[in-house]
């Protein structure tokens, strides 16, 4: 699946995986996140973190006509604020894609698949 | 004065000292974030959160240091907002933990303290980013540590913390190039240094001034900064000069009209965006982006006199900024190679340039373009190798000065007819040096034959024919041959003249005033007559000429 932008210049093809891997990259720059998990986790039970090659694995992206919407599943950090880290990352994504991508993303469903607590 | 522990009581009014300045300040701090989300809010997300710490603190009564930290930690958790209010509160949730629940803390401790809380900040994240407020809590820990082993005061300890966490906050933009690149320093770390300049403040028993007018000059360029990525397009920018003036308190003046500065920036705020306003007893700072500036100076003459003052077209600047950009972006993208080439009719054009030309001029037997025209499209094709097609016997002078004017490598092919020069680009080898392509596409525009075919505008007599104004006439490869008061006719002679039995291909290049049907006709009698050949037609819309053919 990709995405198509028209441009007077001609067309422009951006697949699935560059936003994934763009939105990947911001989510992981974001502070409190300590991991990408598999979106598969619940189903494989599997419970890996991803490294930066495998962002796509934990970032969905979704088009429904003109609406693109981005799943993300992640690993905080335990102790931190969960709601306000995941807000961060949403705006962080959001803000990302658009200025490299030029996308207007309609939502960052974020979806907390795991919190890891350090040994202190 | 030297104090060699610190209790909770203290700390309890240290965390109060540096919340207060925080919300003195959150104003400034907004202005400064460009990172990670230029969304100007960190000093109101740590605002949030520091007071949101600061009130758990309040409602503690503890002279043990340990648990009021805790409950700071505490406060600073719930109310985390931002990336910057988050951090925060990993900082002291780590400072906390350091203390080991201790009821006072020594300097050692102290330093023992901010060190635990650089190693939790730095734990919840997957990849610091450095030169943020992370980079200045680790410096700063990092000298308390150090100096901690000789320094037993407190308040010595905690003024070198703030003075390393100054220090490492101006080297945030050689860390972080978006910072550089606006020219301020990271608004996160800004809010860190705020809060210990209020530790310290209230460790010594002082008060803080409200609000800090020194750094306007990194708030405007955060918010030019702002601005400049809001609009791609000059015609976007609503508000269009950058307005910025300094009005000296008048006392006259402000006996009638008492300064207030939230009121006088709410009038402001009506009159444009990027609005920053700064005040102290003497003066007011005012930066603005408005539409009409007049209006804010007179805003601001109210109270006093106006000094400083400077207005800027950001339309014209925006244009020139996208101006440079264009250049630039011309500039570097040089490509190897190039094919300049002359033709008339937008049918030719575009099947040269799906050919592979770069720039096509228009031009021909009657227009035919000069050296300067040449010269540009040399310029303006930027590549390192150019080669010249010019398609008629009438313009190679013209390209060959062009050649030897043009400040990169360039050569001309010299193509007499389109047919000749469509050949030379057809043998053209982008692998090859530019010597062996003039030679190889100047062999190929002898291979193939060329025949034209256009009107008579007087009475005339060449190469042996009579020709009547009106009639048609058929050119093969500059020679005439053949004369007809029909079109259809003339194209006839014309390639029964053209065509021999070594002969494969012909391709017609439709005129501007040859018909489809008549097209379709000439077709029909070419398979007809020379079984053997293949016809293609292309449509030229070239004037002049209603055909023009090519044999090879």
């Amino acid at each position: 699946m990709s995405i198509e932008l028209n441009t007077n210049d001609g067309q422009v093809t951006i697949t699935n995986d560059v936003i994934a891997t763009i939105a990947g990259g911001a989510a992981v720059e974001c502070y409190g996140i300590v991991g990408m998990a598999s979106k598969n986790q619940i189903k494989d039970g599997i419970s890996e973190i991803l490294r930066k090659e495998n962002f796509a694995r934990g970032v969905l992206v979704r088009q429904e006509n003109d609406h693109l919407h981005i799943d993300m599943y992640i690993i905080v950090s335990y102790g931190t604020k969960i709601s306000e880290v995941a807000h961060n990352v949403q705006s962080q994504v959001k803000y990302t894609l658009h200025k490299s991508l030029g996308l207007s993303i309609d939502s960052v469903n974020i979806y907390i698949q795991g919190v890891r607590v350090e040994k202190e | 004065m030297t104090v060699r522990t610190l209790d909770g009581i203290v700390f309890s009014q240290m965390v109060r000292s540096g919340a207060h300045h925080l919300t003195n300040n959150a104003k400034k701090i907004d202005a400064l974030n460009v990172f990670p989300v230029p969304d100007g809010d960190t000093g109101t997300n740590m605002n949030l959160s520091m007071t949101s710490g600061a009130n758990e603190v309040k409602k503690m009564d503890s002279s043990n240091i340990s648990e009021v930290a805790l409950a700071f930690s505490k406060g600073l958790l719930m109310g985390a907002r931002g990336n910057s209010g988050v951090i925060l509160s990993q900082i002291f949730r780590g400072f906390a933990k350091g203390m080991d629940k201790k009821k006072m803390l020594t300097a050692k401790d102290l330093a023992q303290a901010f060190d635990t809380g650089v190693s939790t900040a730095y734990k919840a994240v997957m990849k610091p980013v450095e030169g943020t407020i992370l980079t200045v809590i680790k410096d700063s820990a990092k000298v308390a540590v150090e100096e901690a082993e000789s320094e037993n005061d407190v308040i010595a300890l905690m003024e070198k913390v703030l003075l390393e966490a100054k220090a490492s906050l101006t080297r945030t933009p050689d860390l972080l190039p978006v910072l550089k690149e606006v020219g301020v320093v990271d608004s996160g770390g800004q809010g860190l240094v705020t809060i210990f300049e209020g530790f310290l403040a209230a460790l010594k028993g002082e008060e803080l001034p409200e609000g800090v007018t020194s750094e306007m000059e990194e708030m405007v360029n955060a918010e030019h900064h702002k601005i400049a990525q809001d609009f791609m397009e000059t015609s976007e920018i609503e508000f269009g000069y950058c307005t910025e003036f300094m009005v000296k308190f008048e006392d006259k003046k402000t006996k009638e009209n008492p300064f207030d500065e939230e009121t006088f920036r709410n009038q402001l705020n009506e009159l444009g965006d990027s609005l920053l306003v700064v005040s102290d007893e003497d003066v007011v700072k005012v930066h603005v982006h408005a539409e009409y500036p007049g209006k804010a100076m007179t805003l601001g003459q109210r109270y006093g006199s106006l000094i400083n003052m400077k207005v800027e077209n950001m339309r014209e600047q925006h244009t020139a900024i996208i101006g440079d950009q264009q250049k630039q972006a011309t500039k570097t993208e040089k490509v190897p190679y190039a094919i300049v080439t002359v033709a008339m009719g937008k049918g030719l054009k575009s099947l040269l340039e799906s050919l592979g030309a770069s720039v096509v001029i228009e031009g021909g037997q009657t227009m035919n373009p000069s050296t300067k025209e040449l010269s540009d499209a040399i310029m303006e094709a930027n590549a390192e190798n150019v080669l010249i097609l010019p398609n008629n016997k009438n313009i190679i002078m013209a390209a060959e000065q062009a050649a030897d004017l043009a400040e990169v490598k360039a050569v001309v092919v010299p193509s007499k007819t389109i047919p000749q020069g469509i050949s030379a680009m057809l043998a053209f080898h982008p692998e090859s040096d530019i010597e062996e392509n003039r030679a190889v596409m100047h062999d190929a525009c002898g291979q193939v034959k060329t025949g034209q075919v256009t009107y008579a505008v007087r009475d005339t007599q060449i190469d042996g024919i009579t020709i009547d104004n009106g009639n048609f006439m058929g050119i093969a490869d500059g020679k005439i041959t053949a004369t007809h008061p029909t079109r259809m006719e003339t194209v006839k002679l014309l390639l029964k003249e053209m065509i021999t039995e070594e002969d494969e291909i012909l391709t017609i290049l439709q005129g501007e005033d040859a018909s489809d049907k008549e097209v379709e006709e000439l077709v029909n009698h070419v398979e007809e007559s020379y079984e053997d050949m293949e016809v293609e037609v292309h449509k030229g819309n070239q004037p002049i000429y209603s055909y023009i053919l090519s044999v090879e």
